[in-house]
């Protein structure tokens, strides 16, 4: 299936955002606004949502002109783009970004037609899928394993690094027992949060 | 000459496009990963053929995608000019001439290494993609090819990454010293210490290559 790499996903929605010309705020602006003052790092929503690697979210105002010889188009609609790269599968995502963070989705997704909001996350998985489109091709660097896994990893690989440095010369039973207290440390130490600047 | 579009935002009109308030960020950049998305149009009678070189690809130009390492994830979507989603009420239906391919990327680097690396390395891949794509000027000389993809980037408003200070090279090295030092603290467990200290040593000429510091991204263009 083109949305899957190994056991992640790639999902792709494209959101109508409500055109009214009686409001006095634009929706796309108004939901420009709100993006470029969402919180990010550890605080972002989506860093609350499991299994999220990356997210992102665009607001297409149209499409593009290449120039001539070719014709001109222009959307109907604005959207919203929403891509996101998480583990598993799709539903169980969908129910967990509603459970998960439904305030900040309410939020985003209030500027588009036909949202339903978040408190149900059955309507809201069905109207997520209603609005998405099928990726074509899709490309993990790494796809067999998970962000929490992939965040342990890292402090793994921090760890390592720091005590390998630290450690060289040590005679050999300081170096065993150093090594032991590496590994307590490690196992004892939760992971690095989702979104933090550093390990 | 065009009149100026304008447009109200809480009370005031703006020219358009506008610096929004608060947003002193560059949202296509999070630590160690740029955020690309690309559209361009295509006759709708070539969508069935690039879509079948998409199904092939993974026999293809994917190794070299993996090889050059430094995409976390990028994906091609092609939507039919009758296919974007239509929710009904009052949301009009599209009526477009074009199909188009949008290419979404989460790359490490500047935007200039990533479009010259391109170029250099996956011309051949990069041609078959977009070749069907209206007016592209082919991945090489790279003056024309910037200027195309300068020309159907457009910018993304939130990026988020969960570990902006990595980069797929650093996860894909992490992985392997999980996997080494798992290794290593099971088979070192019962071993004395002079035992130790030469196992050690092994270990470390093993991962050597996968260890030093996530540190912050480099400033560039």
């Amino acid at each position: 299936m083109a949305n899957q790499s190994g056991q992640l996903y790639g999902l792709t929605i494209l959101s109508p955002i409500i055109n009214n010309g009686s409001r006095s705020a634009s929706q796309d602006l108004a939901l420009r606004k709100h993006l470029s003052s969402l919180a990010n790092g550890v605080h972002s929503p989506f860093a609350r949502v499991a299994g999220t690697h990356f997210a992102r979210l665009v607001v297409m105002n149209d499409v593009v002109f290449v120039g001539n010889p070719s014709k001109i188009d222009h959307l109907g609609s604005q959207y919203l783009i929403f891509t996101t790269d998480f583990d598993g599968d799709l539903d169980a995502y969908l129910r967990t970004m509603a459970q998960s963070i439904p305030a900040e989705l309410d939020q985003i997704w209030k500027h588009c037609v036909g949202y339903p909001g978040a408190a149900d996350a059955g309507k809201f998985a069905d109207y997520m899928k209603k609005c998405q489109v099928e990726t074509t091709f899709y490309f993990a660097d790494v796809n067999d394993k998970t962000r929490d896994q992939t965040l342990k990893a890292l402090q793994v690989k921090a760890e390592l690094s720091a005590f390998v440095e630290e450690n060289q010369g040590r005679p050999a039973a300081e170096l065993q027992r150093a090594f032991q207290g590496l590994l307590t440390k490690i196992n004892s130490t939760p992971p690095p949060a989702p979104g933090a600047s550093r390990v | 000459m065009m009149p100026a579009i304008r447009c109200l935002l809480d009370g005031v009109w703006h020219a358009y496009p506008i610096c929004i308030p608060g947003g002193d960020s560059v949202t296509n950049i999070n630590g160690k990963a740029y955020a690309m998305n690309a559209i361009t149009p295509m006759k709708w009678w070539k969508t069935p053929i690039l879509k079948l070189i998409f199904l092939l690809a993974p026999l293809t130009g994917l190794a070299d995608l993996k090889n050059l390492s430094f995409i976390h994830f990028a994906r091609w979507v092609i939507i039919k000019r009758g296919q974007f989603p239509w929710l009904g009420g009052k949301q009009p239906r599209e009526n477009l001439e074009y199909d188009y391919m949008i290419f979404f990327s989460n790359f490490n680097g500047t935007w200039n290494q990533y479009i010259d690396a391109f170029s250099a390395v996956l011309s051949d891949g990069l041609n078959l993609f977009w070749r069907w794509s209206e007016k592209f000027p082919g991945a090489v000389p790279v003056t024309a090819f910037k200027r195309y993809i300068a020309l159907v980037q457009f910018d993304t408003d939130y990026y988020y990454n969960p570990y902006p200070y990595a980069t797929t090279n650093d996860v894909k090295a992490a992985h392997r010293i999980q996997a080494a030092l798992d290794d290593f603290a099971k088979t070192s467990a019962a071993m004395s210490a002079q035992d130790f200290e030469k196992a050690y040593r092994q270990f470390v000429i093993r991962v050597q290559n996968d260890l030093g510091a996530l540190g912050p991204a480099p400033e560039g263009t």
